[in-house]
């Protein structure tokens, strides 16, 4: 079992690419035969192997970058041979660098820093000039002094192992695994090591002293560096995974407004789901219409004798949807969830038309097929939030509008929380609909006990739909439009 | 097959050998038949129309000098257009046939058991491969040298017909019930899928295939496959409508122009002895490379900076060049 490769598999995952076992063993025949000699002709096969859409193919990429990222720390080694120069002081480097330019970034940065601990050193020490160096005793001592860099970074990746870095989950750790990883190369002995040298008198003795506390300092940062990269690569997707599950439970009208990006790709993931579950078209078997060649072939196990009838079957498309939406002020913002989901899924809906009304009733499909859907549905309640709710007035509207095109395929979806400010609710144009529709479907964000509570004509409505479902949450749009899907086929 | 297996030695010698039959790949590309063939993998090809899917699995076929089997898909394709079929015309006539002969094998009989014992020794010859008609899949599994199977545009077919697929992509063999199970000979296919992407391929058959997207290619790749399917087209024009057709790409167009499209555009104004990019020129043959009147519209009016910006990149371009 490769280890490295099983790790990667794990990162991959928590970047969110979906692999199976069974990828994980194509994986392992692909790199039996590639290696891991050629990094570029590794990634090339792995990349066919394991990533299956174009979007994860993005990802890998990145992930496989930042997780094969050995050859930087031979970059910072030139900073360190090349002591003097380190003046130039950018020091701000880490802060950013959030995984993308490891090498350049990452580089400069903790020479900057380098060069200020030197400087800071420089103060209290006694400046004992270039000459012979005395020989290092601890082994880690010996291989900051003697060792390549390659040797090094090999020793760093097997202490984190032996730390399990892997298992880093929030950003707090980052400091307990720094520590964990530089004790395993043996840091004890070496900081015990460098308290002899000062001590000593012997001047070559006191010059390594410094050396070796210069590279320690050096190797911190590198080791910090690590397992940033590390912790992007392992722990960052926990952290998000925690808040969408928290987001699909939270009620809509909660939802902060910096948080409208992630829910926008939430419902894009849920809408996507269900696309694939209710994508497949159903067929439909219309009697009467013999087919030939395929009854004659089942027959044939008869012995020709023509008795088990095979009949000719049609597709049919997806009924229409109707959503109409109330828009006001206290509905709007689960209108816009309800709007993005209905034309999330246009692959298994393509008939949606959508109304908005605060009082007034207008469609605005057109709206959505011409724009984008955040533009659309900011379009929409730009154009039609003001003003009062009447359900009244929006239903008369609907019907001047489009009852015509309501028929036993439809099914109506109205969102809103019938709060009608004590007008007329119009419950005939309502059963009209209901009598029309294939289905009417209500759904109220507010909860069911305050359904009938002041202004509130949910008791009429409901008289005349199908269904009234309380809507609040992803979760609920979710469950109530995969109802629909199965419903309406 | 000790060809293949020299042209299929690395990745370096299948895409010097794929240049040599007009091909020009990315690494990509050449690394993908590489790992299906090494891995004995299907390869599932994704990426916009006209980028060369279909091409691949043509040219590899031409390269490693196999049979091409192609199954085109489309919407009600089963496994009686897919696999196999019986011949069910023979299979009546040689029912009626043996109508007549029964009565004499019959002869003699003592008793129900006896007669049924005898019927029994005609054997199931009606589900035998004499009367079976084999279909794409189950030709490919029967080619003796083995062969390259294409399955183009698999994402028209309907979903049960992607289940179809799954027994003989994972281990090149189908079943049929009344004979049992016809596994490929020697050497598998080489199997190569094409989609584009008009819905969702089902995880299980991804999951058996190497994956390969091919997207457009960037400017030099464009140009080295320009020269390699147009030869004769004189080189500065050759960077000057690839650097339009690249600019073209980024606009916010229904379809955007493929390779195909460029090399038709190419060999259209080959034939139009056109030295350099013109904007009227452009405006005349636009119909070649947009397919949507809309999209025509749309860049008309940036027809002119479009053209002069490419005929100006490829003058920076060509300068240092001697």
């Amino acid at each position: 079992m490769d280890r490295t490769l099983t790790h990667f598999i794990a990162a991959l995952r928590n970047a969110e690419v979906r692999i199976s076992p069974a990828e994980t063993l194509d994986a392992m025949n692909a790199l039996e035969l590639v290696g891991y000699r050629d990094r570029a002709f590794l990634k090339d096969s792995l990349s066919l192997v394991l990533p299956k859409t174009a979007d994860e193919k993005e990802t890998f990429d990145t992930t496989f970058d930042q997780f094969f990222s050995f050859e930087d720390v031979a970059e910072q080694s030139v900073a360190v041979d090349g002591e003097g120069d380190g003046e130039d002081g950018e020091g701000g480097g880490e802060g950013q660098g959030q995984g993308e330019g490891l090498g350049g970034g990452k580089g400069s940065g903790a020479k900057g820093r380098k060069s200020k601990y030197a400087a800071a050193e420089e103060e209290e020490e006694e400046d004992l000039g270039p000459g012979a160096m005395a020989e290092p005793r601890s082994a880690l001592g010996k291989l900051l002094i003697h060792e390549g860099n390659v040797e090094l970074t090999m020793r760093m990746a097997e202490a984190a192992k032996e730390a399990n870095l892997t298992e880093i989950q929030v950003f707090t750790q980052k400091g307990l695994y720094t520590r964990k990883i530089m004790d395993a190369m043996g840091l004890a002995d070496l900081v015990a090591e460098i308290g002899e040298l000062r001590a000593s008198t012997h001047i070559p003795e006191r010059r390594l002293a410094q050396e070796l506390k210069r590279r320690r300092d050096w190797l911190r940062e590198l080791v910090r560096d690590y397992v940033e990269r590390q912790f992007l690569l392992h722990a960052d997707a926990t952290g998000k995974r925690l808040r969408e599950d928290l987001l699909q439970k939270v009620k809509l009208s909660n939802v902060e407004h910096r948080n409208f990006r992630l829910i926008q790709e939430i419902v894009l993931r849920m809408a996507k789901k269900l696309a694939a579950l209710h994508s497949r078209r159903r067929k439909v078997f219309k009697r009467g219409q013999l087919h030939v060649s395929r009854t004659l072939r089942h027959n044939m196990s008869y012995d020709g004798a023509i008795f088990d009838l095979h009949w000719k079957s049609v597709k049919v498309d997806r009924p229409k949807v109707f959503a109409i939406c109330d828009v006001s002020g206290s509905v709007s913002a689960y209108a816009r969830f309800m709007l993005m989901f209905l034309y999330s899924l246009e692959e298994v809906m393509p008939r949606v038309r959508s109304f908005a009304f605060s009082s007034d009733l207008a469609e605005v499909t057109e709206l959505f097929e011409r724009n984008k859907i955040e533009d659309a549905i900011a379009k929409t309640l730009r154009d039609y939030s003001g003003g009062s709710t009447d359900y009244g007035q929006a239903f008369q509207d609907f019907r001047k509008l489009c009852m015509d095109d309501v028929d036993n395929r439809t099914t109506i979806v109205i969102l809103g929380d019938a709060r009608n400010n004590y007008g007329d609710p119009r419950t005939d144009i309502l059963k009209e609909m209901y009598d029309r529709a294939k289905r009417v479907i209500w759904l109220n964000p507010e909860s069911r006990n305050t359904w009938n509570v002041g202004d509130a004509e949910m008791r009429k409505y409901s008289a005349y739909v199908h269904q009234a479902e309380e809507c609040n949450s992803l979760m609920h749009l979710n469950r109530i439009v995969g109802n629909l899907l199965r419903m309406v086929s | 097959m000790a060809d293949i297996e020299q042209l299929a030695e690395s990745v370096d010698s299948l895409k010097d050998s794929f240049e040599a039959h007009r091909y020009i790949c990315s690494n990509q590309i050449a690394t993908a038949v590489y790992l299906a063939f090494h891995l004995r993998k299907p390869v599932l090809i994704e990426g916009p129309p006209g980028v060369g899917k279909t091409e691949l699995a043509k040219t590899t076929a031409e390269m490693f000098a196999l049979p091409l089997i192609r199954l085109q898909c489309y919407e009600g394709l089963d496994e009686t257009k897919a696999i196999y079929e019986w011949k069910y015309g023979k299979q009546l006539l040689y029912t009626q046939v043996l109508k007549e002969t029964v009565d004499e094998v019959l002869q003699g009989a003592q008793g129900f058991a006896e007669s049924v014992g005898r019927l029994h020794e005609f054997g199931d010859i009606f589900f035998s491969e004499e009367f079976l008609e084999p279909r794409p899949l189950m030709k490919a599994l029967q080619e003796e040298a083995g062969c390259v199977l294409l399955i183009d545009e698999v994402d028209k077919s309907d979903h049960e017909f992607e289940s179809l697929l799954l027994e003989i992509l994972s281990d090149f063999q189908v079943s049929i019930p009344e004979i049992g199970t016809v596994k490929a000979h020697r050497d598998p296919p080489i199997v190569f899928l094409t989609s584009n992407n008009t819905r969702e391929i089902s995880d299980a058959l991804k999951r058996r295939c190497l994956h390969l997207y091919i997207p457009f290619p960037d400017t030099d790749l464009e140009q080295r496959i320009i020269q390699a399917r147009v030869p004769d087209i004189p080189p500065e024009l050759r960077r000057q409508l690839v650097t339009f057709i690249q600019e073209l790409r980024d606009l916010d167009l229904k379809k955007v122009p493929a390779i195909s499209e460029t090399i038709d555009w190419a060999r259209t104004l080959l034939l139009l002895h056109t030295e350099s990019l013109d904007p009227e020129l452009v405006r005349d043959t636009l119909n070649v490379i947009l397919k949507f009147q809309e999209d025509i519209e749309n860049v008309d009016a940036e027809i002119a900076t479009l053209t002069n910006a490419a005929v100006r990149a490829d003058g920076i371009g060509a300068k240092p060049r001697p």
